[in-house]
């Protein structure tokens, strides 16, 4: 277990650790073994991911390739001439044949360049200071997601079948039918327009970040609310699979409080599926991102790519996407090892 | 052994019966308001005939909106497009997905193969995959959203019911079918999905949700429907600069996308459901 933790990249897994039971004294070639297969183990996991993430880079370049037009015609201004958009074609390499610029782009990615956008200028340098206010938006989200599923599908198992579990349950159920937009919209009309409590508007200081920390609460709601709802239900089903476990059916018989079994007892069992649960949300919070900071002109990559649909620069989404699928990576990593850890602890 | 059935015991299975039906009623009634809205609208969703954001009354229900058109008529109008494409887009992933998570299980390679594409799907926020499609097929309009749905919808949906199907794979009727040298289609069409009713009808209200909130997201972002159409999203891009002056403009919009989710999700959602993956 020590040495699946040190291996470990912090990927910023804010699931609490389970509550193992402490490791019993072992023989010294018994756990170089042990520290030798979890390694294996760990390399494979990150081994997989690498693969799966390089297979979407690839699905996202074929796309781009299957478009109706390149980015030397989309830029192109109205009157060149055939030979001004060859000329230009040329300038962006776009006139090598697909197989090397697919190299090409692949290869450049890990350096952290993105590739050129339809008008020329380095995508990396568009993304630069826009995305990390997008990841901080997702992940303050994301924060609050696993804070509150976590806390209300606790509270509701806590009750089977009381008034307190149906409340939570159906409130879980219309949270997560609520597009976040839609949240937004109805959280700016109250918490801003009526009350005046909160800036309607994000504005940005020099530095191109939200200028006032009050700028990213309601942002942060409209993407946290609809997505505890769906975490919720998967925490309270986790929990109510863990209930029947004969090892928790043991602890609750041997007179232990409500709490402490549910919390020593099912949840470190259900915590896998619960980290695969939330995992899954990152996709969701960085998507939504994209469509409440429209709403609220947040300065987060939602504003530049709102700009690339408009001026059919696919190169800037294929790079947001390479972005957004390298965060989804982390957190799904996150989530293998928060498995690894358990089924480790568990032998 | 099959008792004939009594009074009461009729009397009791119609209560179980009326209990089950009564979460579909406020989805059947929504339903049928925004499908049957267009013959109700008073005025057509083009001609202004109040001032700019109006406030409501004086003629028009709910005020006008940023070209004075009259916000009520709109609305009724903006909901039957959404309700059919969410609706084909929900049907066609829990079908497609229905026969390839029973393949999945059938035939293990293919499941493996599946499984992968999964994964890689999971790491393509579906906002981004929109604007890829709709880039990628400029002309595509409506069709261009629902294909991209589509296809990214199913990979997870092909994970919900191979999961439920595993377990019914090695049930003996199964095995015994497999003997008998029947085709994977013949044994997922007349042994496995039957069983797996309940799975599927919960995979299909998740997808028309999803569906929902996809196309929505995707009219707000102006992919799909172009502004002259009464959309519910599109008039909420549309008149959020006008909020103050007239909230319904937005408020009823808005409120009709949560609606159609909300009674929709209540009326197929199991009390726990599968983790999405």
């Amino acid at each position: 277990m020590a040495a699946l933790t040190s291996g470990a990249p912090a990927a910023g897994s804010t699931d609490p650790a389970p509550a193992g039971p402490p490791a019993p004294p072992r023989v010294g070639a018994d756990r170089a073994r042990r520290a030798g297969r979890v390694a294996l183990r760990v390399g494979a996991v990150l081994l997989r991911r690498a693969l799966v993430l390089a297979a979407l880079l690839a699905v996202v370049f074929a796309a781009v390739e299957i478009l109706p037009g390149d980015a030397a015609t989309a830029s192109a201004e109205r009157g060149d001439s055939a030979a001004a958009i060859a000329a230009r074609r040329e300038h962006l390499g776009l006139d090598r044949p697909l197989w090397e610029r697919f190299t090409d782009w692949m290869t450049a990615l890990p350096t952290g360049d993105l590739g050129t956008s339809a008008r020329g200028e380095k995508v990396a340098d568009l993304l630069r200071d826009p995305f990390p206010n997008t990841l901080a938006l997702a992940g303050a989200a994301f924060a609050l997601t696993i804070a509150a599923s976590l806390a209300l599908g606790c509270l509701a198992a806590a009750r089977p079948g009381r008034r307190t579990d149906r409340v939570i349950g159906h409130t879980a159920t219309t949270a997560f039918a609520i597009p976040d937009f839609v949240l937004a919209t109805g959280l700016v009309l109250v918490l801003s327009l009526w009350t005046g409590w909160l800036p309607a508007v994000t504005v940005a200081d020099a530095s191109g970040k939200p200028a006032e920390w009050t700028m990213m609460i309601m942002p942060v709601l409209a993407l946290a609310v609809p997505q505890t709802g769906w975490n919720t239900r998967i925490v309270r089903g986790a929990l109510a699979d863990q209930a029947g476990a004969p090892h928790v059916e043991a602890a609750r018989l041997d007179g232990l409080s409500t709490t402490r079994v549910l919390l020593r007892h099912a949840l470190p069992g259900a915590l896998p599926v619960i980290a695969t649960g939330i995992a899954t949300s990152t996709g969701m919070l960085l998507g939504g991102a994209v469509v409440v900071e429209t709403l609220f002109n947040y300065p987060g990559i939602g504003t530049v790519l709102a700009g690339a649909v408009a001026g059919r620069d696919t190169t800037l989404i294929a790079g947001s996407v390479a972005l957004a699928g390298a965060a989804i990576t982390l957190v799904l990593l996150a989530a293998d090892l928060v498995r690894a850890k358990t089924a480790g602890a568990g032998r | 052994m099959s008792t004939p059935a009594t009074s009461t015991d009729t009397a009791a299975a119609r209560r179980r019966y009326a209990r089950r039906a009564l979460p579909l009623l406020p989805a059947a009634l929504f339903l049928g308001a925004a499908l049957a809205g267009p013959r109700l609208a008073p005025h057509t969703i083009d001609a202004p005939v109040t001032a700019t954001y109006a406030t409501a009354g004086d003629g028009a229900l709910l005020g006008g909106d940023q070209l004075g058109r009259d916000v009520w008529s709109r609305l009724l109008h903006g909901g039957g497009e959404l309700i059919g494409c969410a609706f084909l887009i929900g049907a066609a992933v829990t079908a497609t997905a229905a026969l390839l998570g029973c393949l999945a299980v059938l035939r293990p390679r293919a499941g493996r193969v599946l499984e992968r594409t999964a994964d890689v799907a999971i790491l393509l926020p579906s906002v981004l995959g929109i604007m890829l499609v709709a880039l990628a097929w400029p002309d595509g309009g409506r069709w261009a959203v629902i294909t991209a749905a589509i296809v990214l919808g199913i990979p997870f949906a092909v994970r919900v019911v191979a999961a439920a199907a595993a377990p019914l794979a090695a049930a003996g009727y199964v095995e015994a079918a497999l003997m008998r040298g029947e085709s994977s289609l013949s044994i997922t069409v007349r042994e496995l999905l039957p069983n797996l009713r309940g799975t599927v009808t919960a995979l299909f209200g998740l997808r028309f949700v999803e569906a929902v909130y996809i196309i929505s997201t995707a009219a707000f972002l102006q992919i799909g429907p172009q502004p002259p159409e009464a959309d519910w999203a599109l008039m909420i891009r549309e008149n959020a600069p006008g909020i103050l002056l007239n909230p319904w403009a937005v408020l009823a919009p808005s409120a009709a996308v949560a609606l159609l989710a909300i009674t929709v999700n209540l009326a197929t959602s199991a009390p726990a459901p599968a983790p999405r993956r």
